[in-house]
């Protein structure tokens, strides 16, 4: 199963010019979240807003329509949401958070409210949880090398960043495309990402990303209760374009395959972990294995 | 000829605590000792050499039930030795979270003191568990109630127990206006449950105040008697509500007034126990034969105002500040329930002032040039002083005049003349926190003295 449990997959994308005018792919986190805002499913979601360097993301409660929109589009480099999960509930005096996230991300939130250690109060006030695929992400310092070396495009210029197809993509606002080989990215990658088995997010209540699906549209699995219950509200009121993910090309197809590459790869790091060292007698010596 | 009699360990308070008695024929105590067994953690000893930012957070861990009290304290001792003026907003959020802790602690403190008591008009005593009515609905009242006030303090505090938001120099973050809304509504929904909680809890201290017998929990009833923890020492209290710290143009307390001796001054030497009652609730007490001594075993030390122990706690604010003039272990508790409308109506008042795009740090926080600085912050349980000495950042002294240790020696008189199968009515009369009285014994140069009196 390595694209999670789920009721339905589809492809979608939000009906929302505005919306769809600066989104990555189909704009169905920011339409979703909005639409929830909206019908009080949520009263806020804690959502990667812009932050002080250019394509630097900061975790915000949004609780307006106009800061969701400002935190649309792909950053490739951390935004530590999970950060915001207990004050959410504080000081922004929530009672139903929304939260959009990573696959670890959604990891981190759903053992928050299995095992809420210091966490008192976050359990239940979780409302919906978007995730998106994610194969791999960079420090701040990765990114800048990438697009100002590597690109060699200034942060401040980009308008756009795309990984697929095997390329990194940088879009800049004179209308400029520069774009570089994944081979070259790979030892700017976050190192905690080579040990995770989790493409798609499989613990989230819906979860969306843009393999699968043409450019402009996304991939959306709708996993829990809460996820169909919400993505069929917003369905219903005409928030979404939607087709069967069997009728697009490349489909679930190239998701599935994507998806196994990252767990066997990241699967065979797990377990180099255990053989990692040696003691001064000859046996082995392991990293630590979260998994275990 | 008098007999002791000693309960140890005593129940449902904070902390951990033992009564030891001298009784005469009739089980009148002539002279009690009610005193701390919980071990010292010595809280301000470690603190010296820590950062002023750490210091009140591990203050905070004094106790669980009003770390509010602690922190803020804390943070407003350090605010004072340095000479840090924090924003108005900042203030409003502190006193909000006051208010919270307050009517959580009450509450609390409500369903220690209700199997005491009586349904008024009946001889049938109060189990706060029952699935009974209309036992029921009080409990269910008290827990509303509480949780109510644990979510306004979340909200403003960061956490209900062991508040983050609050630090040197103000809070971290001021509140959003969805949450300033929430605070509103659930302190509108608590004013109602507040006041008939508070009017049945008045009847039922009045009711058991004038049986003229009361049993324990084992059922052996016995003749109440007419001053029933009445003591004849001061009241001591800094504000109404908050707090008074020496940063301000009129402080309401005095480092000067106030002095210390060992239990050694203070406290009963040895003695053997020569009474026992196996039917006492539950367990019986201690049994005859065993040795106590007071003067070594008591873990607090003794703070006097003015030479002489004083009350702190609701009615010593009261009284002073309201004229409240009902003595003995029922108008202790009489004027605890008389709180509870203050810390919603405050609350409610300083929501409505807050202004939620305020700072809510002080532009400047200076680190501090090794001045005194105290808070005294009037804890649910009653008037909580820190006081402290910052220099460079560092907390170079650091001192805990906490509400318990004031009431343990004052107590511990107004035990005389009371039946002592009733003695613990009158300890949870002043609602003790043992872990807060103890947390340290306090070491100067008359350490020397007590270290000499233990070694002959």
């Amino acid at each position: 199963m390595v694209l999670g449990n789920y009721k339905s997959a589809v492809a979608a994308r939000s009906t929302d010019k505005g919306i769809l005018s600066a989104s990555q792919d189909g704009g169905i986190v920011t339409q979703l979240f909005a639409f929830a805002l909206d019908e009080g499913i949520i009263d806020g979601a804690i959502v990667a807003g812009p932050g002080a360097e250019p394509w630097m993301p900061e975790p915000v409660v949004a609780t307006t329509k106009a800061e969701l929109l400002a935190a649309r589009g792909t950053r490739y480099t951390i935004s530590p949401n999970m950060a915001l999960i207990k004050e959410a509930t504080r000081s922004y005096g929530l009672d139903k958070v929304g939260i959009v996230g990573t696959p670890c991300q959604m990891q981190g939130l759903r053992k928050a409210q299995l095992y809420p250690i210091g966490m008192r109060d976050v359990p239940d006030k979780i409302a919906l949880a978007i995730g998106i695929f994610c194969m791999e992400n960079f420090p701040y310092q990765g990114l800048e090398t990438m697009v100002e070396d590597h690109c060699t495009v200034k942060m401040e210029s980009a308008v756009k960043m795309d990984i697929g197809k095997g390329k990194f993509s940088v879009y800049t606002e004179r209308g400029g495309l520069s774009q570089i080989p994944l081979k070259l990215t790979h030892k700017y990658e976050q190192p905690g990402c080579h040990v995770c088995l989790d493409y798609v997010s499989n613990l989230a209540d819906v979860s969306t990303g843009s393999v699968g699906t043409p450019d402009g549209w996304s991939t959306v699995f709708v996993r829990t209760k809460v996820g169909d219950g919400v993505w069929a509200r917003a369905v219903d009121a005409g928030c979404f374009e939607t087709k069967p993910i069997e009728e697009v090309k490349p489909g679930l197809e190239l998701v599935t395959k994507l998806a196994t590459d990252k767990i066997t790869k990241n699967q065979k790091t797990v377990e180099a972990r255990a053989s990692f060292g040696v003691k001064a007698d000859g046996s082995g010596k392991a990293l630590r294995n979260p998994y275990l | 000829m008098s007999k002791v009699v000693e309960i140890s360990p005593t129940t449902r308070h904070e902390g951990h605590t033992k009564l030891v008695l001298k009784v005469n024929d009739e089980g009148i105590i002539e002279r009690g000792d009610w005193l701390s067994l919980t071990p010292v953690r010595g809280i301000e000893k470690l603190a010296i050499g820590k950062s002023m930012h750490q210091v009140p957070k591990i203050s905070s861990r004094v106790c669980g039930i009003c770390p509010i009290a602690h922190t803020l304290a804390g943070c407003e001792a350090m605010e004072a030795s340095i000479g840090c003026e924090i924003p108005e907003d900042a203030y409003l959020l502190r006193l909000i979270l006051q208010c919270a802790n307050r009517l959580h602690s009450h509450a609390l403190h409500n369903i220690l003191s209700l199997p005491d008591m009586y349904l008024p008009g009946t001889d049938v005593k109060i189990n706060p568990f029952t699935p009974e009515e209309p036992v029921r609905t009080v409990a269910l009242r008290i827990q509303r109630l509480r949780e109510i006030a644990q979510t306004i303090g979340e909200i403003v505090g960061g956490e209900a127990i062991h508040p983050s938001n609050p630090r040197v120099g103000g809070m971290y973050t001021n509140i959003t206006p969805r949450a300033k809304a929430k605070i509103y509504d659930l302190a509108k929904e608590g004013v109602p449950l507040m006041h008939a909680h508070m009017d049945l809890m008045i009847a039922i201290f009045k009711n058991w105040d004038a049986r003229p017998t009361a049993a324990n929990a084992s059922g052996v009833e016995v003749e109440k008697t007419e001053k029933f923890g009445f003591h004849d020492q001061g009241y001591m209290a800094a504000a109404p509500l908050y707090a008074s710290s020496s940063l301000d143009l009129d402080p309401q307390w005095s480092p000067e007034r106030w002095t210390e001796v060992r239990p050694w001054d203070w406290y009963m030497g040895e003695m053997e126990i020569d009474l026992e009652d196996p039917s006492y609730p539950f367990g019986g007490t201690t049994k005859a034969g065993a040795k106590a001594w007071p003067q070594m075993e008591a873990c607090t030390g003794v703070p006097l105002y003015d030479g002489a122990p004083v009350e702190v706690g609701p009615r010593a604010r009261l009284a002073k500040y309201r004229d409240y003039d009902r003595k003995g272990a029922m108008g202790l508790q009489i004027a605890r329930q008389m709180e509870f409308p203050d810390t919603l109506y405050a609350m409610m008042e300083a929501v409505d002032a807050l202004d939620t795009s305020g700072s809510v740090l002080a532009d400047e926080i200076p680190s501090g040039d090794g001045s005194l600085g105290w808070c005294a912050n009037e804890a649910p349980r009653g008037c909580d002083v820190h006081l402290a000495k910052v220099k460079d950042n560092k907390v170079q002294w650091y001192s805990l005049l906490v509400p318990t240790t004031w009431n343990f020696p004052t107590c511990s008189r107004a035990l005389e003349g009371a039946p002592w199968q009733l003695a613990e009515v009158i300890v949870r009369a002043y609602d003790p926190c043992v872990s807060c009285a103890t947390h340290m014994l306090v070491v100067d140069e008359e350490k020397k003295v007590v270290a000499q009196k233990l070694i002959q």
